[in-house]
């Protein structure tokens, strides 16, 4: 055996050869991703492209303590002072993230159960909630804002209005696969109609209603991004919007960096864990080995 | 059977109308049936005949028009606790933990917790479950997943259980075990059960009585009964156990001449 692999061998003993390629899937992912940081330092370095366009990474992190710089501190920051425009523009945008999926998420539970259960209520919603699915979501964003104004309320319509129909459609879909003789068992247990809700309906389509959340998640975060941009007065897209009117290009930079993030970091743990909770307990999904 | 009938059956019929020909299909006529108390009753029949349905409408999962149907002298209307039912294809909540799915009957009956965990345990350890409390249905095999269902109706102490063609689905070694299990636990709870299956051996091998079904539309063709005591009914000794032989190939003479009627048509 040569000192190589008895030292692979060795590494592999001690942490673990699943552990090991968890890592190893980790830093697979990280190569594009260290390419395109790669390849904009080389920009910066060669000046293929001037800075207006493309700013130099050192600048997209500066731009993040410019934006802050007359912030008087984390607590202040918390407290949406007004001279902490970073951290106001991403708890505007995230806050509404939040608040709209309160709204929405239940709401479109609520209605995809009873249209999944009730055939003349899903004879009423489902043709308007096509209908409503296939006009984007950002498609009404003209319209909100003739609606209600460039402000919060614009934005919010178009995250809710997205939202709902995502869930409410996935919700309904996922109570229809549910078989019947589930239902059966325990209504013949002595269960009410409530009770089939609640132990049947609602966990049976779980897997439906989390890859709703899934979709209304990304949807809904680009929706509201856009609808910021157009419509809003704050937030994250607003933010990008006015810092590339006044060429501010790293500012523009660092706020997509920032969607991209916080987008991936709610999809990890916020959905993962609930799918793990769920679904993977229940074994309702097909498991990765 | 001595006891009071705790089903009753009389002059049911059951017409399913056809929403595409406008015809409708004649799946039962004219069934008489009483289920005594502590009583096994074992319903075969050539597939198709109508089982299914009749014991759909017993448990109140389909309405019927014609005749009647009672149980502990209620009219049947809608599904309900005193009629417990084991379904053939595994129809325990992929959601819920052994222990749970055991205990759902009592949960919905709002019976308070420390009574129900009580119970639980002792049906857990009657099925032989133990050290599986807390595993999900898809942890488990199919014989397995059939003892929570036959535990979870048990649990829920109905006054009658019914049990379409419960072992229908798992192996033929496993159906064995099932069924002396089934045996056994009968033994212990001496439960009232209207079981239906369309294979002989098992009707002859668990019925105090068996039921045989004609053709469709449905009708009781004879009735046999098995005086075997069920301490004597376990599988190793029934090869040469005469009054099961001879229940068993009566049973299937009977059943045969409505399978070859069939073929003569
Ligand atoms: N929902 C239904 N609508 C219309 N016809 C039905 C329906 N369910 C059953 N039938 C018909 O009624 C007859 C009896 O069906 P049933 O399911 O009761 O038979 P079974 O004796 O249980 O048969 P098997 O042994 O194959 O399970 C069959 O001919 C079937 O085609
Ligand atoms: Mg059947």
């Amino acid at each position: 055996m040569t000192a190589i692999t008895e030292f692979s061998v060795a590494i592999q003993k001690r942490v673990g050869r699943k552990r090991l390629l968890k890592a190893w899937k980790f830093l697979m992912g990280t190569v594009p991703f260290l390419f395109i940081i790669g390849m904009w330092e080389l920009n910066t370095h060669f000046g293929w492209f001037p800075p207006i366009e493309i700013p130099p990474l050192s600048d997209v992190w500066g731009a993040i303590f410019f934006l802050q710089t007359d912030c008087p501190g984390f607590v202040a920051a918390m407290q949406q002072h007004n001279e902490c425009n970073l951290t106001n523009n991403i708890m505007s945008s995230v806050g509404r993230v939040i608040l709209a999926g309160f709204v929405g998420i239940p709401l479109g539970i609520a209605f995809g159960i009873l249209a999944g259960m009730n055939r003349t209520i899903s004879g009423y919603l489902e043709p308007i909630g096509i209908f409503m699915n296939s006009v984007s979501g950002i498609a009404w964003i003209p319209l909100a804002i003739v609606w209600f104004g460039v402000g919060w309320e614009t934005t919010l319509f178009i995250m809710l209005n997205t939202i709902f129909w995502l869930i409410f459609f996935n919700t309904m879909m996922g109570v229809r696969a549910v078989p019947k003789v589930l239902v059966q068992g325990v209504q013949t247990m002595g269960g009410s109609y409530f009770d089939t809700i609640k132990h049947v309906f609602l966990p049976g389509a779980m897997p439906s209603i989390i890859t709703g959340m899934r979709m209304s998640l990304g949807f809904g975060w680009r929706a509201l991004i856009a609808a910021e941009m157009i419509g809003g007065d704050s937030g994250l897209g607003f933010m990008i919007f006015v810092s590339a009117v006044e060429f501010k290009t790293e500012e523009v930079f660092l706020g997509v960096i920032l969607i991209s993030l916080i987008y991936l970091i709610s999809d990890r743990y916020l959905l993962v864990p609930l799918e793990k909770w769920t679904i993977e307990r229940w074994g309702l999904v097909w498991k990765p080995t | 059977m001595s006891g009071e009938a705790k089903l009753i059956i009389q002059d049911l019929c059951h017409h399913y109308p056809d929403e595409y020909t406008g015809e409708s299909v004649h799946a039962l006529e004219g069934i008489n049936l009483q289920v005594y108390e502590n009583e096994f009753v074992a319903i075969v029949g050539p597939s198709g005949c109508g089982k299914t349905t009749l014991l759909n409408i017993v448990a109140g999962l389909l309405p019927y028009r014609e005749g009647r149907a009672m149980v502990d002298g209620n009219e049947i209307h809608g599904p309900g606790p005193d009629r417990g039912v084991v379904f053939q294809e595994h129809a325990i909540l992929p959601w819920r933990s052994v222990a749970r799915n055991i205990g759902h009957g009592l949960e919905l009956q709002r019976v308070p917790k420390e009574e129900t965990r009580r119970r639980v345990q002792e049906y857990i350890d009657l099925v032989g479950l133990s050290g599986f409390e807390d595993r999900y249905p898809h942890e488990l095999s199919g014989g397995m997943k059939q003892r929570v269902a036959v535990a979870r109706t048990l649990c829920a102490d109905p006054v009658i259980m019914l049990m379409d063609e419960p072992f229908a689905a798992v192996d033929a070694q496993t159906r064995i075990t099932l069924q002396d299990e089934l045996n056994r636990i009968v033994m212990a709870t001496r439960k009232t059960i209207l079981f239906i299956t369309h294979s002989v051996e098992e009707a002859a091998f668990l019925g105090d009585r068996c039921i045989v079904f004609s053709r469709r539309p449905g009708q009781i063709k004879t009735e046999i009964k098995i005086d075997i005591p069920r301490e004597e009914r376990v599988w190793k000794d029934m090869a040469d156990n005469p009054k099961f032989t001879e229940a068993r190939d009566k049973i299937l003479r009977l059943v045969r001449q409505e399978v070859t009627s069939d073929d003569e048509h």
